[in-house]
């Protein structure tokens, strides 16, 4: 932790230093160039103008980043000249690897037991489980709230462990998941602004079945995107995989009527498609019009855009869905980057961070309006490009209704935060079988919540033994 | 000029040394060996390549599975703690250990079964002949010379709840989507959706990839049956099914164990043709010990528990390549 500690000096020493040229404004920097203080929006429906902070030290040698390759393409060809830039200005070699979200995992497990390869490395779910071999980035986060603001909680959550009080990973976004439907067919049976809660979800998704014979699409399978949703319906049920002191609350009576719930969904308004889909499946099934709700990111829909204009104009999206405690949903995506402790340039790894912080607002407009800042500031633009799309939306509001996304969205391990055991836990396919096993009708919701439990139990109690999960 | 000697040991007949006759000096100096006529430094130089291999690709991550196992070691604390047999006990008491467990014999049987069967028709068919029997042999080859990964992935899209082209065959002829039709009157068959099509999909690709190897090793055991026998017994009146059960079969026997083995052995350790197909699902239904292994982990982190449920692997593996060489052993005395 030596390095941290001293970065983390160097850091504060640059704080107060500069600390009367920002008396005004959380994130303005003495020497930012080329915009104010949450940089400047550039032409009417054009890219922001980027800024640029000097470093805090100077920097030399190579930058190793690996990445996935993002949903949305347009965003990985603004990333690599941005990155270019920044290390032609900073004095240091750049160099970024894209690959497929679902190797990275693998990727990183595998550099870290070799104790060598990248610099930084970065991933769309929470890293918790690397935490012993990552540097602590406190001292990152706490120099991007100071110049910026308050972090997003979700994010937060997303990236500190509460029971060592160490930041894993620095969070700089996130992407929220709401629903997309497809008007032309819940208009039909009185919804033609979608659901807006769970029992209308169901009313409506079993009159289009049964009227129009399209199916929905909520996925109880072994893949992220079921992991999310039924997350999402647990807690607008009140139910959770643990409280806000990371003990196990699964086996509850919410949690059954949620189960519960979840088997009439599926009678009702699904086909056993669901149990065999993969992350792209419902993206698919909805781009190719087979699906009349399903609950993913806003990237399926602007695929379709290009792909099939017709069906891209007919979906819309709603909020997370109410249900007897609320309207919760999980994030989509939820960026997390570390450095690993066998890093060779970790003060460039920093650095480069907080010029990519300052600067979200280059990377939600690259993304589409696909990722959001964890530090709402940084994107004060955004809400001009939400009720009038700069990518074609039609109408171009249609995404107006993220603006207040952040108020319906969690972190996956809410209301706790997400740690190692709700990694283990995700990353097994605990819950979407719990749902999957009474939906197909192997089990009642009691025993199938009873046997989840006893897993989640087992999970905990071993992480708990490391000192990585409190309570 | 040279000079060809048999070897001293009467019963090395293969053993022939090639020695360069000295053109001058002393006639009484021995002939000097190079290195090509030293057998034993030959056959080293020949072997180290596959031992370096076994030992670097193979034995190294074998000793370190075995230390993952008995360690507390996890995807991000690579530090080695020995922690004993709690790995194991912690396998043990986990339901989908043993689901995995069961599934993996259950798929590795049938797959083994159906393999050697079609193994063997296939050989028939590739050792008969006919017009265009090369390429029908090169085609047949293909499915186990394409990388597994790119092969699967071209099953999922058949296999696809949607878009399936097998789906959309049966619907054509009408054994699908209609009322009272035989594969019932949905428009899909939801081929990875079910957890018994789903094990039946997993197999059948298995099979559908192992098969042209099996059929390749038994097609060298039908060539190698004296034709002599087969005239033999078709002059003393022996008809098709005859000289198929009590020549044909007793003698492809051994090779057909050979082959049975290396369907045992590449279908209990695959991993690809799970992950691609269903990761498991649905509802752990095909899930095998590689691909736990793989989920517990490096995706959950625990990478001791991952390495005590691949590790289980071995004991039955090693069991069941011992009982089947044996077999083989049994029928070569025979």
């Amino acid at each position: 932790m030596a390095e941290s500690l001293s970065r983390r000096s160097l850091l504060r020493g640059t704080g107060a230093a500069t600390l009367g040229a920002t008396l005004t404004a959380v994130g303005a920097c003495a020497s930012e160039e080329g915009g104010g203080p949450a940089g400047q929006a550039g032409p009417e429906g054009g890219a922001p103008e980027e800024t640029f902070t000097e470093p805090s030290t100077p920097l030399s040698g190579d930058l190793r980043i690996l990445v996935w390759s993002h949903f949305v393409p347009s965003h990985d060809d603004w990333f690599a000249e941005f990155t270019k830039a920044w290390g032609d200005r900073v004095g240091v070699n750049v160099s970024v690897d894209h690959i497929d979200v679902g190797d990275v995992p693998t990727r990183i497990a595998s550099e870290i037991s070799a104790g060598q390869g990248h610099d930084l490395l970065q991933y769309i779910a929470p890293l918790s489980q690397f935490e012993p071999s990552v540097l602590d980035m406190t001292d990152v986060t706490d120099e991007a709230s100071r110049r910026w603001g308050e972090q997003l909680e979700l994010c937060r959550k997303s990236s500190f462990n509460p029971a060592t009080e160490k930041f894993y990973a620095f969070s700089p976004g996130w992407v929220p998941d709401p629903g997309n439907y497809r008007r032309s067919l819940w208009e039909p049976v009185g919804f033609p602004n979608g659901p807006t809660t769970w029992e209308e979800l169901l009313e409506g998704g079993a009159e289009i079945m049964s009227s129009q014979g399209v199916q929905m699409g909520l996925g109880m399978s072994q893949e992220i995107d079921s992991n999310m949703v039924l997350r999402s319906l647990m807690w607008s049920y009140g139910a959770a995989i643990q409280d806000e002191n990371e003990q196990v609350v699964l086996n509850s009576p919410e949690t059954i009527d949620a189960v519960e719930y979840m088997a009439r969904l599926f009678q009702d308004t699904m086909t056993e498609e669901v149990f065999a889909w993969n992350a792209a499946s419902n993206n698919q099934g909805l781009v190719a019009g087979s699906l009349s709700y399903a609950v993913n990111s806003i990237s399926a829909w602007r695929t379709s855009q290009e792909t099939n204009p017709d069906i891209a104009d007919d979906i819309f999206f709603v909020p997370a869905l109410g249900g007897p405690s609320g309207a919760i949903a999980a994030q989509h995506v939820l960026y997390n980057w570390i450095v690993p402790t066998h890093a060779a340039n970790p003060d460039a790894a920093k650095e480069f961070l907080l010029h990519y912080t300052e600067n979200f607002a280059a990377a939600t407009y690259a993304s589409k309006l696909y990722d959001l800042a964890a530090w709402s500031e940084r994107t004060p633009q955004l809400g001009g490009w939400l009720t009038s799309d700069p990518f074609g939306a039609q109408p171009v509001d249609k995404l107006a209704f993220l603006a207040e996304s952040v108020d319906w969205s969690v972190n996956i391990g809410y209301p706790g935060p997400s740690n190692t055991a709700i990694g283990e836990i995700f990353g097994t396919f605990v819950i979407p079988n719990m749902f999957a096993r009474v939906a197909r009708g192997e089990q009642r919701a009691a025993d199938s919540v009873d046997d989840a439990t006893r897993e989640i139990e087992s999970i905990f109690s071993k992480w708990r033994d490391q000192g990585l999960v409190g309570g | 000029m040279s000079s060809v000697s048999a070897g001293a040991d009467p019963g090395a007949v293969t053993a022939v040394e090639v020695t360069e006759a000295p053109t001058t000096g002393s006639p009484a100096a021995a002939p000097r060996k190079r290195l090509a006529d030293r057998e034993g430094a030959l056959a080293w130089i020949f072997l180290m390549p596959s031992v370096a291999y076994i030992i670097v690709l193979v034995g190294v991550p074998f000793a370190l599975a075995i230390g993952f196992a008995f360690s507390d070691v996890t995807a991000g604390d690579p530090s080695f703690d020995w922690v004993g047999l709690r790995n194991f006990r912690r396998a043990f008491d986990d339901p989908v250990f043993w689901q995995s467990l069961t599934n993996t014999v259950i798929f590795t049987g049938v797959s083994m079964v159906l393999i050697v069967l079609l193994g063997k028709v296939l050989a028939n068919i590739l050792i008969a002949n006919f017009r265009g029997k090369w390429l029908v042999r090169f085609v047949v080859l293909l499915p186990w010379t394409t990388p597994v990964a790119l092969s699967s992935i071209a099953w999922l899209w058949m296999l696809d709840s949607i878009f399936s082209p097998i789906d959309w065959v049966l619907r054509e002829v009408g054994l699908l989507g209609e009322q009272g039709a035989l594969l019932g009157s949905g428009s899909n068959m939801y081929w990875l959706g079910k957890p018994g099509l789903a094990m039946a999909s997993v197999i059948a690709v298995h099979v559908w990839r192992i098969t042209p190897l099996a059929a390749v090793i038994m097609m060298a055991g039908l060539v190698a049956i004296p034709r002599d026998m087969e005239e033999a017994a078709q002059v003393d009146g022996a008809g098709y099914w005859r000289r198929m059960v009590e020549i044909t079969i007793p003698l492809v026997l051994p090779v057909a164990a050979v082959a049975a083995l290396f369907g045992v052995v590449f279908t209990f350790t695959d991993f690809a043709v799970v992950d691609v197909l269903t990761r498991g699902g649905p509802n752990n239904s095909t899930q095998v010990l590689t691909s736990w292994a793989f989920f517990r982990g490096i995706e959950g982190g625990d990478i001791g528990q991952g390495a005590a449920t691949a590790l289980f692997i071995f004991p039955i593996l090693l069991a069941a390549a011992i009982a089947i060489l044996r077999a083989v052993r049994r029928m070569d005395v025979r």
